[in-house]
């Protein structure tokens, strides 16, 4: 009987002690388990490593090509004054010379119009009406597509390829990214991926291979009423053809007349200067 | 004394331990509570219908097409809508009876911004108003023709196009402003003008009133994608200009695409 009361003695007054330590040794080791798998959780990037790195690629191989010309064909949903929706179309060709050149025609059924970008001015030019608007501008070519589309509300036309970083350009706001996988374009084997900035989501198509060039971009605008697309599928890119002066320099056609580029403030522009 | 001892040390060594315990615990938490609001802020895509951004009435994005301007919002600023006295058709009928401004219901709710961006779609494609001809005769009308009465004048419409008799026949009249139709013409293009939305079509200048849709004098500084059917080049100021029914159109790029902004020469 001694015996039975000692050893209940010992479990209840004893052993009390190293129990409850090790109750809680056993809810640390749970706990820090749980801040393992939170950490695991924070740890998983939102923006797929191999996607960052197929973009980066492009956007390397982009930026030290010192000449290039493409042509895109572009679709754009537009919903017409009856609320209709519909796609238009149209195809530009355009040609870079870095840092500070640019040219793009752009074709439509019924509208057929350039920009020029020769390093001190960008220039519209209207075929159909025969116009055509100077505005002077900044010496980088990353400095004259802000401008042209912060003050002027011109997008000059594929611009995030054009410019100096794409990467970089593309990324600054990217929430998220996945790399879909292999799909071919045309009949070229590209990489598919997709990027969100929340409200707008973008896809590329990057060829696979040696020259990594995009063949397809999708933007979604899901904060516009009914989540219009922009799509633009590329062909015929060409870093051989080393391009001359003239490409990039504007001469008025016969008989064309100057008109005003009206000036649009925008909130991003006024909100730089509100920050100076 | 002894006794006393022990039981401090037990329950200090308790303590002491729940303390550490509850450490963990908090540090485990509220990173992970943290982290996550930060993973679902940085992953989760906001609401499809973000209804404070899409319910500015003035400002949408300059364009399309663009990752790296896709958060412009370029605030159109057109000149503050002025309304000019009407301008009496040449035609042998009494003057048009103007519309006065406060007899133009509230204009029309603010949509978002209206930008006729650089496509095809929206604008120029061909409309019944776009073969007007000022003056055209015609001997008979299309059916499903209107008549009414402006200022106490006859006159016949059809989709866009006004007539007046002339003897046997039909000729096409400008616009008459104060002409109230139940519907607009096909292709009336939207236009926000300073605070009020009109809608063009044929050199007329369309608002909603009661229902339908009344004729008003063209508001100068209005931006229009296109030129009124049969309107004439004329030189000013060294520039080039086109005339329609006594209002000027200055050909300017806006949004890098051709528009016209009335004013009076």
């Amino acid at each position: 009987m001694k015996v039975i009361n000692r050893t209940i003695n010992l479990i209840t007054h004893g052993l009390r002690p190293a129990f409850v330590a090790g109750a809680l040794a056993c809810l640390m080791a749970v706990s820090a388990t749980a801040e393992d798998m939170t950490n695991n959780i924070v740890a998983k990037p939102a923006i797929d490593p191999h996607a960052d790195a197929m973009l980066r690629r492009m956007s390397d191989y982009l930026a030290q090509m010192q000449y290039f010309s493409v042509n895109a064909e572009v679709w754009q949903d537009v919903q017409l004054e009856s609320g209709q929706r519909v796609q238009a179309g149209r195809t530009i060709e355009m040609q870079v010379r870095r840092p500070n050149q640019f040219h793009a025609a752009v074709h439509s059924t019924r509208r057929n119009r350039e920009l020029y970008y020769d390093g001190k001015a960008i220039t519209l030019l209207n075929r159909a009406q025969n116009f055509y608007g100077t505005i002077p501008a900044p010496a980088s070519l990353d400095e004259a597509l802000d401008l042209a589309m912060e003050r002027f509300g011109i997008a000059m036309p594929l611009e995030d390829i054009v410019v100096s970083d794409p990467y970089k350009s593309a990324m600054g706001k990217v929430i998220s990214g996945i790399d879909i996988g292999p799909v071919t374009v045309l009949g070229v084997p590209c990489e598919h991926l997709a990027f969100s900035l929340g409200t707008v989501d973008w896809q590329i198509w990057i060829e696979q291979g040696a020259r990594p060039v995009p063949r397809k971009i999708v933007i979604t605008y899901k904060d516009e009423e009914d989540s219009p697309e922009y799509t633009a599928i590329f062909s015929n890119w060409d870093f051989q053809n080393k391009l001359s002066d003239f490409v990039f320099t504007f001469e008025a056609p016969t008989g064309a007349m100057k008109i005003d580029v009206t000036e649009i403030k925008s909130e991003n522009q006024e909100q730089k200067s509100e920050g100076k | 004394m002894r006794f006393i001892n022990v039981i401090s040390i037990r329950k200090s060594t308790i303590i002491l331990l729940m303390f550490l315990a509850s450490i963990t615990l908090i540090y485990a938490q509220h990173p992970q509570q943290s982290a996550r609001e930060e993973h679902a802020a940085r992953s989760a895509p906001a609401p499809r219908s973000a209804p404070a951004q899409r319910s500015t009435a003035v400002v949408d994005r300059a364009n399309h097409g663009t990752i790296r301007h896709v958060d412009t919002q370029v605030i159109q600023r057109p000149a503050v809508a002025q309304r000019v006295a009407p301008q009496p058709a040449a035609v042998q009928h009494a003057a048009p009876h103007p519309v006065a401004a406060e007899h133009v219901a509230a204009p029309a709710q603010r949509r978002n911004a209206i930008v006729h961006r650089d496509v095809d779609a929206d604008v120029g494609r061909a409309q019944h108003w776009h073969s007007f001809v000022y003056g055209a005769r015609h001997r008979d009308l299309r059916a499903g023709y209107i008549q009414m009465y402006v200022g106490g004048s006859p006159y016949y419409y059809d989709d866009g196009i006004y007539y007046q008799q002339l003897g046997d026949e039909y000729q096409e009249v400008y616009p008459p402003v104060g002409a109230g139709v139940a519907g607009l013409p096909d292709g009336a293009i939207a236009l926000q003008v300073g605070d009020f939305v009109y809608y063009y079509a044929g050199g007329a200048f369309y608002v909603q009133q009661d229902g339908g849709f009344i004729i008003v004098a063209p508001p100068i500084g209005a931006m229009v994608p296109e030129l009124p059917p049969g309107s004439v080049q004329i030189a000013v100021g060294g520039g080039v200009a086109y005339q329609f029914n006594g209002i000027c159109y200055r050909p300017v790029f806006m949004n890098g695409v051709t528009q016209y902004m009335t004013f009076m020469s």
